[in-house]
């Protein structure tokens, strides 16, 4: 009898922190926070709106376009460019003191891109694409290369004749392009590498980030649209990438060695498995 | 000076007595081949998972915030860590092949016959507690692999009727698969698991010496007529177990390690997705997660079975038969090539298991 009443409260007090109230605690702080680590992607009342029945047709795709986009993967979100509170419809749409921007005038985009890509921005307004745009009103602002929500990462395909040709000759395009490729090829280079290694669970954070920063330094050259800079700047931004070559190779090496490390358990334990078998046989 | 060493407990415990009568003098039958050391191998791939994961637990943070990263520096800056974590992974998959064919041959051979019965009882516990291992294992590195992959298999009691969410929300401790299921696996796989793996391979062991090794010649007339223990069965006509059947064992300890160490030369992510080496993050859900492989005949005969509840059902059913399956076959015959019937259901099941298994692939 005594061990019955043992067992069954032994039970009791094992089921009752499952339902106790700290479970609450938990919830607060365990469930409702974004634990990938990574901050959420807030889509908020934006996509609500832009998905519903009630929107202009035209407007319906923006939510897909910004999905398949290099923003939707880097996690920014709709209020980080148009402003307003994607919690609050009528703050976020209605009222210009939220900050809303909605739809911004062609001029003005270079300024709202730029609140983040300021040194692009900085480059970009010396060029003769922004004096233009300034100037005129019509000269290319970011959307003309980069599309406005379906934004990609950028690369040298981005220049090309059609793109270049709607406004002048591809001739001057196409001496910047070659200004570009040696510094590109190495960039793609050294990011395809770096891609393969995280696969394998290589801890490259840190180059990624010097790539990344060398990468935008030397695109954010490229906004003045001077190839003689772009060229004078060509081995500068060459050194650069060949030291973090240097790093990924030492890295890629560490691989080689765990290989070959591997290589020689694999051929010791083969060696005592041949010497087992001998002695078993005879 | 190790003489000296060994004479100094050999007069104590008696060690060298010990040797001669459990293993020189014991002779295994003389039907046994490579394929009943599979025990044995699974023994030591165990073994190689409590090393490798006793290692990696000096290293690793139980925490959603700081589990990945310490994955990642197991991999990149702790010394040889990355050949731990990666013993660790290969050898979980190969523990489940050797397992598997471990089964496969103890049924083949009808080693779960009296007076084997609790053998066989504790050996499917502990597939159970080994399969448990492998899922609380999963979810710990925090990746997008280990998450999607334990959301799907904490959603699948939820077919149960009645108790199914239940259970669920149990296991993960809420709805979602968030940091209290981390912790809770987390405290299942270092802790409750391999206390429960100790007692019931310890009784396994136990109940393997106390009735030797099984085989096709053994007296059927055990534990029918003569109802009192009569000791270990002896086969005179055998080999003795030290040094003839104990050099199959290295042997085949050997080909394990070969196959572990070809593995992680060779294809050292064979087991891992491109999604394993991504952080977890519960707002994207990847395309094309499934469970590891050893899951993907459960899961695909769910997927492939329109009534869930039946699906479930079917599975709950087979694996109450598979822990009582010595108690419901009690005939005397072992040879299942003189048994068609039982011979043609286990030629199915394993090729219903490998095709589900492919199945559940896509």
């Amino acid at each position: 009898m005594r061990r019955w009443v043992f067992i069954v409260l032994l039970v009791l007090v094992m089921a009752t922190p499952l339902h106790a109230d700290f479970r609450d605690l938990f919830q607060r702080q365990f469930i409702d926070k974004p634990w990938g680590g990574a901050p959420i992607v807030r889509e908020g009342v934006c996509v609500d709106c832009h998905t519903s029945k009630i929107m202009n047709p035209d407007y319906l795709k923006i939510p897909q376009e910004w999905k398949m986009s290099i923003h939707y993967k880097n996690k920014v979100s709709c209020h980080d460019c148009h402003g307003g509170d994607p919690n609050d419809a009528a703050v976020s749409c209605g009222t210009p003191h939220s900050g809303f921007i909605g739809t911004p005038k062609y001029r003005e985009v270079p300024e709202l891109c730029g609140r983040c890509h300021v040194g692009i921005l900085k480059n970009y307004l010396t060029s003769g694409h922004g004096k233009a745009l300034k100037t005129t009103g019509k000269g290319p602002n970011c959307v003309t290369c980069h599309g406005a929500h379906n934004t990609q990462k950028a690369s040298i395909d981005i220049i090309n004749d059609v793109r270049c040709t709607k406004c002048h000759s591809y001739e001057r395009a196409r001496i910047m392009k070659q200004a570009l490729f040696s510094t590109e090829k190495k960039i793609s280079e050294l990011d395809s590498i770096m891609t393969s290694m995280r696969k394998s669970g290589a801890l490259v954070e840190d180059l990624e980030k010097r790539l990344f920063r060398t990468t935008a330094e030397f695109r954010t050259i490229f906004h003045t649209v001077d190839v003689n800079l772009v060229k004078a700047k060509t081995d500068e931004y060459l050194n650069k990438l060949g030291l973090i070559e240097k790093d990924l190779l030492s890295l890629v090496n560490e691989y080689k060695f765990r290989r070959n490390f591997s290589a020689f358990l694999l051929v010791l334990f083969t060696a005592l498995g041949i010497i087992t078998y001998i002695r078993q046989k005879f | 000076m190790f003489e000296r060493i060994y004479n100094w407990i050999d007069c104590r415990i008696g060690l060298t007595e010990l040797i001669r009568k459990e293993f020189k003098e014991y002779y295994v039958p003389r039907d046994v081949s490579l394929w009943s050391t599979l025990g044995f191998v699974t023994l030591v791939g165990f073994l190689i998972q409590a090393i490798t994961g006793i290692f990696l637990l000096t290293y690793y943070v139980p925490h959603p915030d700081h589990a990945f990263a310490s994955i990642l520096k197991i991999m990149n800056r702790v010394p040889y860590g990355w050949l731990f974590r990666t013993m660790h992974i290969v050898g979980a998959n190969l523990l489940m092949i050797v397992l598997f064919l471990h089964i496969i041959f103890v049924f083949y051979r009808a080693g779960y016959k009296k007076p084997r019965e609790l053998n066989w009882l504790t050996g499917a516990v502990l597939f159970v507690v080994i399969l448990l291992f492998c899922i609380t294992g999963y979810l710990l590195p925090w990746s997008q692999l280990s998450y999607w992959s334990t959301t799907i298999m904490t959603a699948i009691p939820t077919i149960i009727p009645g108790v199914g969410d239940y259970i669920s929300r149990f296991i993960k401790g809420g709805e979602y698969v968030t940091g209290i299921t981390l912790t809770r696996f987390f405290a299942f796989h270092v802790a409750f698991l391999p206390f429960i793996l100790i007692v019931i391979a310890a009784l396994h062991v136990f109940f393997i010496w106390r009735t030797g090794f099984s085989s096709l010649y053994d007296d059927p007339e055990i534990c029918k007529k003569v109802v009192i223990y009569t000791g270990r069965p002896q086969y005179k006509d055998g080999k003795p177990f030290y040094p003839d059947f104990f050099n199959k064992y290295m042997l085949m300890m050997f080909v394990y390690l070969i196959a572990m160490f070809f593995i992680i030369t060779f294809n050292p992510d064979m087991f891992l997705s491109e999604y394993a080496y991504v952080q977890a993050d519960p707002l994207s859900t990847p395309l094309m997660i499934r469970p590891p492989w050893y899951f993907l005949a459960p899961y695909a005969m769910i997927r492939v079975i329109p009534n869930k509840f039946l699906g479930i059902s079917i599975q709950l059913i087979l694996l109450v038969l598979f822990l009582v399956w010595p108690f419901l076959d009690t005939g005397d015959e072992k040879n299942i090539r003189k048994r068609p019937i039982l011979l043609g259901l286990f030629s199915v099941a394993i090729i219903t298991w490998v095709v589900l298994t492919f199945l559940g692939r896509f």
